[in-house]
């Protein structure tokens, strides 16, 4: 990799994508921080979310949930001083079509009829004019129950105590095999052992989910809010409410964060409104408060991961042999999907001749747990680079030398037999980041200061990976759609059913757009996702909104262009004006001029579901992130000093929002290691709310440098690949790799709050 | 938010007139702690009576060169105001640590200490709790109680005082003027607020219709040898776990004498006599200091997820003692 280091600040300003006097030159307008696509709207407050949408006649709903973690139902009673007849009430057997969510075997109700297989799963429904006297009716719907005994934990659900789903209690299994990790064994002179674990946590989205359905017995079913699928819902409403797809209609509302949380459960809350809405005959708003929104919907799975890794004496790898556990909760949802993405990087950017991966997603009595931001890889990469940490030390070697021996080199083969195509050499990169941290004088320095100081500091690094786009042939079986349309006004306007969620997908998407066509970023527009308006464009996750769907709509741009010059006469050398006025006519003659482009797997990408060998990604984002940590022996806290995260991911398309990308995804990251805690009690959660399930504040972070190696991927819209996921996924170990550089104590849980640490800490002798 | 009436008094004794009078009134300061539990529901009043005509908005010299604050004046003026830092920096401190400048700006020095628990059960209508709604039982007892009580709670109640403002007061001594229909009476901070008992509804012992209508600092031999420490779960938007105001008077490195009060650790600013009777005298000293605070939690007791706290609490008391020993200037 050529050495080139783009350090992004703030500073560098706005956009000059702007036609300049009568000038046919249009500024490139990826690789600028222009002006986000629906930042006026937002910050001017124009934006409406669904809870700012207000529809005639609209009654406000709400759900009745279970408060066991497993059981029959037996009784449904409406009590207290309440109006009952005044109300809409809905149950399961009020659905027209199929009691069911459609994802994957499609097992999960929307609305438990009979029996009930976690806590907060949805029973009955209730709308009326009066929000108020909801909130106070929902209290007096009392459920009995006959209840059964649950399967809280992994180790349980893999012990079979009890069986809770199917004939085992496993969603999914995954085995991947290179070389020949029993035959190795022989040859390793150091093995390694180690065991560690992660927790759920939750996505803290600003804004909560929340829709509003409609109902007419001629137009079917309309729902909007907040999502970040539109075409996840879509298939769902259409058999829930048992309609043709034209008589299901899906919009999104401008929708305030996802980080994965809407990906699945969104579905749910649809059908739900859309079920009350059929029922009243008119229409139903339906918003979670923050409360039930952090207990009833998904979280990040927690896992458990045990490591037995071979080495040569110089630290080089022999073999791994990884056990990978996700708890995925009462219904497989996306579980099989998460399993499959941490997984496959289990073994990380590490050069290993024989790999063995178990990966299994077991059912238990929690509330599905489901997409979160890193899908699987933050709780794989926890384990694997503690795992390193723990190898360094065994072999005698630091932290940083371990890791070099063992990186990736151009050729050679991922877990998955994947031949590592990116020219990209992960020893320059830890190179540059640990010069960027100053990590070998601050390790010196804190060595000396931590003599008799009861704060104790440390430096930690943690190596990964993380590939973008769908896992596999994911892609080539959705065979995503997106287009663009030249409008009668003389503009270009996206069409994708990709969602703006604060990430940006507007943006660049507009940026993209106007570089294919040679036009100023102001002539662009982003259609609105409304599935009766954008084709399905795939779901907005796994990072491939800007290198899957960006590719497509720069594709379809190129066809529109074609199209003009073709059939409308446009110079081939035109300027903004003409193209616009080229637009224009096409449309004023022609009616609408809409051009499409659909994926298609690039040819050198061969991948099996049945063996899990092959090219499980197109490409790949890589990184190396540097903690610097402070541990004080007296209260337990940990606190990170400076963090320093460089990556590389390709073009970035737009520098100011790729680094708000990293520094969120760090801050997630410090949330998940040291503060972020979910109690449970029989299977529910506990701390419900902003107080008292602790997210660290701007106050508890620190500076966030964030370096970008740019490293142009050849089927990516001008180079880019993605950048959402990929920052969550290092550094939770790159901080607890602190702590031990620290305090010598090894943790291996996460989050590892005060009350964790003082445990660890008390056992080693070190407080 | 459910509808309710909003008068306005001129004055002191009009605003007691209205309370008495009106249904179901509660005075509003800054209302910074009220509109949130009159939204959630926790708090339902017919009546608001509101005191920002009143003309107790101003700090100023009390008896015997003491310092007057005026229930009115906002938690962001007596922080910053020159005496405060300078005579009790313990109080500007402390209330420094607390709440966001945003909320510090509109809270008031009466609102503070009428500040309600933030037990995570009160805030829930969903929940049994005793303090909102008597007889109901305590969810917290066997719940989620990591922030609550290990000294002074009762089967009835083991929520915790929130401010960090009245924990410096009570370390210092100060005292609450009131007026009430039955006149004016004067109530030392460390007596305001009580224990849950049988009525954790009850937070202070304020009686009907009494208004806050100054803090009374007495004059202070600590402003050199003070801190407030406060530990949390992070830096901001976090109430206290554990928090000390500790207070020394030096002669040398003897104590001659010693002010010791928590937070988070009872439903009222906890003062920890024991401790200060035993620093009487004795020479600074990590070590000593330590003790002190193994005294603080000789009866406390835990109830699960707030065990740590038995350990946190000494610990945090040594770690405060030490800092005051170092001096302000630090």
């Amino acid at each position: 990799m050529p050495g080139q280091l783009l350090f992004s600040s703030s500073s560098k300003q706005g956009s000059s994508c702007f036609v300049t006097n009568r000038s046919v030159m249009v500024d490139k307008c990826v690789g600028k921080s222009v002006p986000r696509k629906e930042g006026w709207e937002k910050v001017t407050g124009a934006a409406l979310y669904v809870d700012d949408i207000v529809k005639p006649d609209m009654l406000h709903g709400a759900t009745i949930r279970s408060t066991i973690s497993r059981g029959k139902i037996d009784r449904i009673t409406f009590e207290g001083d309440i109006p009952w007849d005044e109300f809409v009430i809905v149950t399961a057997d009020d659905i027209p079509g199929e009691n069911s969510t459609k994802m994957f075997v499609g097992e999960q109700p929307v609305l438990a009829k009979e029996r009930v297989n976690h806590p907060e799963e949805p029973i009955v429904l209730i709308a009326h004019a009066d929000p108020y006297l909801v909130r106070k009716a929902r209290t007096q719907v009392k459920i009995s129950y006959i209840e059964e005994t649950p399967c809280l934990s992994i180790e349980d659900s893999l012990n079979k105590a009890p069986v809770v789903w199917g004939e085992d209690n496993l969603f999914k299994t995954i085995r991947i095999n290179k070389g020949d990790v029993d035959a190795a064994q022989s040859e390793a002179e150091i093995i390694v052992e180690g065991e560690y674990f992660t927790g759920a946590s939750e996505q803290l989205y600003i804004e909560n989910n929340g829709m509003i359905g409609e109902y007419d017995a001629e137009e079917g079913v309309t729902v909007t809010g907040s999502m970040q699928c539109p075409y996840y819902v879509h298939p769902a409403l259409c058999a829930v409410f048992n309609l043709p797809k034209n008589k299901v209609r899906v919009i999104q509302s401008d929708t305030g964060g996802g980080f994965g949380g809407k990906e699945d459960y969104p579905t749910i809350i649809a059908a739900h409104a859309c079920l009350l809405a059929m029922k009243a005959g008119k229409p139903v708003k339906l918003i979670y408060d923050r409360e039930e929104d952090m207990v009833a919907t998904t979280k990040r799975h927690p896992s458990r991961t045990i490591i037995r890794s071979g080495h040569k004496k110089d630290g080089t790898l022999v073999f791994m042999d990884v056990d990978f556990a996700l708890d995925g909760g009462a219904y497989m949802t996306l579980s099989p999907v998460v399993l499959s993405r941490g997984s496959i990087h289990a073994a990380g950017p590490y050069r290993c001749p024989n790999v063995k991966i178990l990966g299994r997603a077991v059912a238990t009595n929690y509330p599905p747990h489901g997409a979160y931001r890193g899908f699987g890889n933050p709780q794989s990469f926890f384990a694997l680079e503690r795992h390193m940490e723990k190898a360094a030390k065994q072999c005698g070697l630091t932290a940083d030398e371990f890791r070099r021996r063992n990186f990736f080199r151009e050729g050679d083969l991922t877990a998955t037999q994947q031949v590592v195509q990116d020219r990209v050499d992960m020893r320059e990169l830890l190179d540059q980041a640990l010069e960027a941290a100053d990590y070998h004088n601050k390790r010196e320095r804190f060595k000396k200061e931590n003599e008799g100081n009861p704060v104790k500091k440390g430096m930690g690094i943690a190596a990964f990976f993380h590939g973008s786009g769908f896992t596999g042939g994911g892609e080539q079986k959705m065979a995503s759609i997106a287009g663009v349309e030249g409008t009668k006004d003389g503009k270009v306007r996206v069409l994708a059913a990709s969602t703006e969620i604060g990430q940006g997908a507007k943006t660049i998407f507009s940026q993209i757009v106007a570089d294919a066509l040679k036009l100023p970023y102001d002539m662009i527009e982003v259609a609105r996702p409304d599935t009766d308006d954008v084709p399905n464009s795939g779901p907005t996750v796994a990072s491939r909104t800007c290198m899957v769907v960006g590719k497509l709509i720069q594709t379809a741009s190129l066809a529109l262009k074609q199209s003009l010059v073709q059939e409308g006469g446009l110079d081939e050398d035109y300027t903004p004006e003409q193209f616009a006025q080229a637009c224009k006519d096409y449309v004023a003659r022609n009616g609408k001029l809409r051009r499409y482009s659909q994926y298609e797997q690039p040819a050198n990408i061969v991948w099996s579901d049945e063996t899990y060998v092959g090219d499980a990604y197109g490409a790949y984002g890589w990184a190396i992130y540097v903690a610097e940590v402070s541990f004080d022996t007296r209260t337990y806290e940990a606190r990170v000093n400076d963090f320093v995260a460089l990556q590389e991911v390709g073009k970035v398309i737009h520098p100011i929002m790729a680094e708000g990308q990293v520094q969120g995804g760090v801050a997630q990251g410090i949330g998940y290691a040291l503060y972020e805690n979910i109690v449970w009690k029989n299977g529910r959660m506990m701390n419900g709310q902003m107080t008292n399930y602790i997210m660290p504040t701007a106050a508890d972070l620190p500076v966030i440098r964030v370096l970008f190696a740019e490293q142009p991927y050849a089927s990516g819209p001008q180079g880019a690949k993605g950048v959402g996921e990929l920052p969550i996924d290092g550094p939770a170990p790159a901080i607890i790799n602190a702590i031990e550089d620290a305090t010598g104590v090894s943790v291996n849980q996460i989050p590892a709050t005060p009350e964790i640490l003082m445990k660890e800490m008390e056992a080693a002798g070190v407080c | 938010m459910k509808p309710f009436s909003l008068t306005q008094p001129k004055d002191a004794d009009a605003a007691i007139q209205a309370h008495a009078k009106l249904p179901d009134a509660q005075f509003i300061g800054g209302g910074t702690n009220l509109l949130d539990l009159m939204k959630y529901g926790v708090m339902e009043p017919k009546s608001l009576v509101d005191l920002q005509d009143l003309s107790f908005h101003e700090i100023g010299p009390g008896s015997d060169g003491g310092l007057r604050l005026g229930a009115g004046v906002t938690n962001a003026e007596t922080a910053e105001h020159p005496k405060v830092k300078k005579d009790y920096p313990l109080l500007s401190q402390a209330i420094l640590s607390g709440a966001s400048p945003q909320l510090r700006n509109m809270a008031t020095n009466g609102g503070n200490l009428l500040q309600r628990t933030r037990c995570y059960y009160f805030y829930d209508c969903a929940t049994a709790c005793n303090k909102r709604r008597p007889g109901s039982g305590c969810a917290a007892l066997k719940g989620f109680n990591r922030i609550h009580a290990i000294l002074g709670a009762s089967e009835h109640c083991i929520a915790t005082h929130p401010s960090d403002m009245c924990v410096a007061l009570v370390a210092l001594d100060a005292v609450v003027k009131v007026r009430g229909p039955e006149g004016e009476r004067e109530i030392a901070v460390e007596e305001f607020h009580r224990l849950p008992g049988e009525n954790p509804e009850k937070d202070t012992v304020l009686k009907e219709s009494e208004l806050i209508l100054s803090i009374e600092l007495p004059s202070s031999n600590f402003s050199k040898h003070s801190h407030y420490l406060k530990v949390r779960d992070r830096e901001s938007y976090a109430f206290a776990l554990v928090s000390v105001a500790a207070a020394l008077q030096l002669s040398g490195g003897r104590i001659v004498d010693s002010r010791v009060a928590l937070g988070g650790v009872a439903h009222k600013p906890w003062r920890a006599r024991a401790a200060e009777d035993f620093l009487k005298n004795k020479e600074c000293d990590r070590d000593l200091f330590l003790e002190a605070g193994k005294l603080v939690v000789k009866d406390a007791r835990g109830y699960g997820h707030n065990d740590f706290k038995l350990e946190l609490a000494p610990r945090a008391v040594a770690e405060a003692l030490l800092q005051a020993w170092k001096g302000q200037e630090s």
